[in-house]
């Protein structure tokens, strides 16, 4: 072992054991390529899920809105009422089915700021609710109820600024489906972090796939060798243990923290020395790298329920919070979410938004530059590599896979999906 | 904010920057998705000389943007900024890479969805 691997480590067993319902066999990967399973999943997983549509600061005033379309699933718009309260419907006239709120193209999402949307096709007009206000030549028509005429409400909750749909009749409560252990994420400022930067990028994997390849601590030393260093053999040594790394299954979600390097001391202008073709220069120069800002901004005391396996030197915690949402809050004052939405069962859409406390000077403010621009360089390296696991998995020529101790998330998280496919269909079974 | 605003010898920088004008017209673009594709549509050694240009000035433009208004930036100081924006992003080419492009990163891209306005 090298120092940091000697000092980062904490002597435990093997964590995969300690869960009961967790075995340590071979595993398939079938979920990923099947078409049919992908249609199951998406009856049983998404369109009963609570799904994370985006942030409450999106939606600062009465009025404001955006639109998301979740693809085949729903397309949505998601509204501010005039009593401050944040709500969902789907994004369909009640008249002939036209799309109501877009922008110069229909099938992109749109936001903005209106007091009652106007169907463009008839002029129908509905109000911040969902609910149709005017009816054009309302005599024309035949005894309608117009009271009742709306576009279709879709269940709507928020947490901690984060607004969550729900496409299922009549889905359990968003606290209760998060569980005791997410609400206390309750505790952390978020609404301090406005400083935001949002990234898409279309892969053509399975959903899953991609979930799996930030679960692991594996591969950074291969796909993002790098960054570790030329020398693989070099880069394997310089990764933390096994050992070091918190792992908690708190069923449908999960969580893991990781170390990380601590910050560097403040430096006096003028003693960055020398430039030099060399990247810890850039880092030491704009006081940043991938684990965040070296001047870390004054949030607060750290809140409790982080970092709660007591990693010596903390990097970041991260929150699956089950199916595709994963929230990640850095040690040094930020957070990321990640969000994974399937078109295909070999291709979805992959975002990353990363949210800073507002810089306060230049320094600052490029220090975060450096931090989104390494982790969108990180994430390009991941995204191939992705698409090349969905071509190998594809072929169906090996069908069986094997997991390591410290790849137990992807064992718990693929179980997690499979489990639930298979208790929505035996419901269905029993109803029919 | 236009970025192609380098005629003739006036400089567009903070008059102590001046020297740094020749990359203004590529550089100081004020979008990252610009930056990135001024980054990929350029050769190796067109990164190298860029990096090598602003590396050593770095510091000093730091600490002459931290005395100023982030929120109420002239616009040669916004120029000196994205500047900064752009070395980071080539840093990544010339000091990890040694090639514009990720390698193995095929045809992988990300859009910008959200961006700070400076
Ligand atoms: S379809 Fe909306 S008004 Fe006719
Ligand atoms: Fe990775």
């Amino acid at each position: 072992m090298t120092e940091l691997q000697q000092r980062l480590a904490t002597g435990k067993g093997k964590f995969t054991p300690l869960y009961e319902e967790l075995d340590t066999g071979p595993v398939s990967y079938e979920d990923s390529i099947s078409p049919e399973f992908f249609e199951a999943e998406r009856e049983a997983v998404f369109r009963r899920s609570w799904l994370y549509v985006g942030r409450s600061e999106r939606l600062p005033r009465p009025g404001t809105f955006f639109t998301r379309e979740l693809n085949g699933l729903a397309s949505i718009v998601v509204s501010r009422r005039k009593d401050g309260v944040v709500n969902a419907f789907h994004n369909v006239c009640a008249h002939r089915g036209n799309k109501v709120v877009w922008q110069e193209h229909p099938q992109e999402e749109s936001k903005g700021s209106c007091r009652e949307f106007a169907c463009k096709y008839h002029g129908w007009r509905y109000g911040l609710d969902g609910r149709v206000t005017h009816v054009t030549n309302e005599e024309e028509f035949f005894g309608l109820d117009k009271d009742a005429l709306r576009m279709p409400p879709v269940h709507c909750e928020e947490f901690a600024g984060f607004i969550f749909v729900n496409l299922a009749d009549d889905p359990v409560p968003l606290r209760t489906y998060l569980g005791d252990r997410l609400l206390e994420l309750e505790a952390y400022p978020f609404d301090k972090m406005t400083q935001h930067y949002g990234f898409s990028a279309p892969i053509r994997g399975n959903w899953k796939l991609a979930v799996d390849s930030v679960c692991e601590w594996y591969h950074p030393p291969y796909v993002h060798a790098r960054f570790i260093d030329k020398d693989i053999a070099k880069a394997e040594k310089m990764v933390p243990p096994p050992d070091s790394y918190h792992y908690d299954l708190f069923t449908p979600h999960m969580l893991t923290s990781v170390p990380g390097p601590p910050p560097l001391p403040p430096r006096e202008p003028g003693t960055a020395g020398a430039a030099a073709r060399d990247q810890k220069w850039v880092y030491r120069l704009f006081r940043a790298g991938l684990f965040g800002p070296d001047d870390v901004p004054d949030i607060g005391p750290l809140p409790e329920f982080l970092n709660k396996g007591k990693i010596k030197s903390w990097g970041n915690d991260q929150f699956w919070l089950f199916p595709n949402l994963s929230v990640q809050i850095w040690a040094r004052g930020f957070y990321i979410t990640y969000t994974y939405w399937p078109e295909a069962v070999d291709k979805h859409t992959y975002d990353i938004d990363l949210y800073f406390v507002p810089p306060k000077n230049a320094q600052e403010r490029l220090a975060q530059e450096l931090i989104v621009d390494s982790t969108i360089e990180f994430a390009m390296q991941d995204v191939n590599t992705i698409e090349a696991t969905q071509q190998g998995l594809s072929t169906r020529a090996n069908r069986q896979f094997h997991l390591s101790d410290q790849e137990l998330l992807i064992r718990k998280f693929h179980k997690t999906v499979r489990d639930t496919v298979a208790a929505h269909q035996a419901r269905d079974a029993k109803e029919s | 904010m236009s970025a192609v605003t380098s005629i003739g010898t006036a400089s567009t920088l903070p008059a102590r920057f001046a020297d740094l004008e020749p990359w203004v017209a590529d550089w100081a673009r004020p979008t990252r998705q610009e930056r990135y594709d001024m980054r990929l549509s350029k050769k190796y050694g067109e990164l190298e000389e860029f990096y090598d240009a602003i590396a050593p000035r770095a510091e000093e433009a730091i600490e002459y943007l931290n005395g100023r208004d982030l929120d109420d930036l002239a616009d040669d100081d916004a120029r000196l900024l994205q500047l900064l924006y752009s070395m980071i992003l080539v840093s990544y080419a010339v000091n990890v890479f040694m090639q514009p492009r990720i390698p193995d990163s095929g045809a992988a891209f990300f859009n910008t969805t959200a961006e700070p306005a400076v």
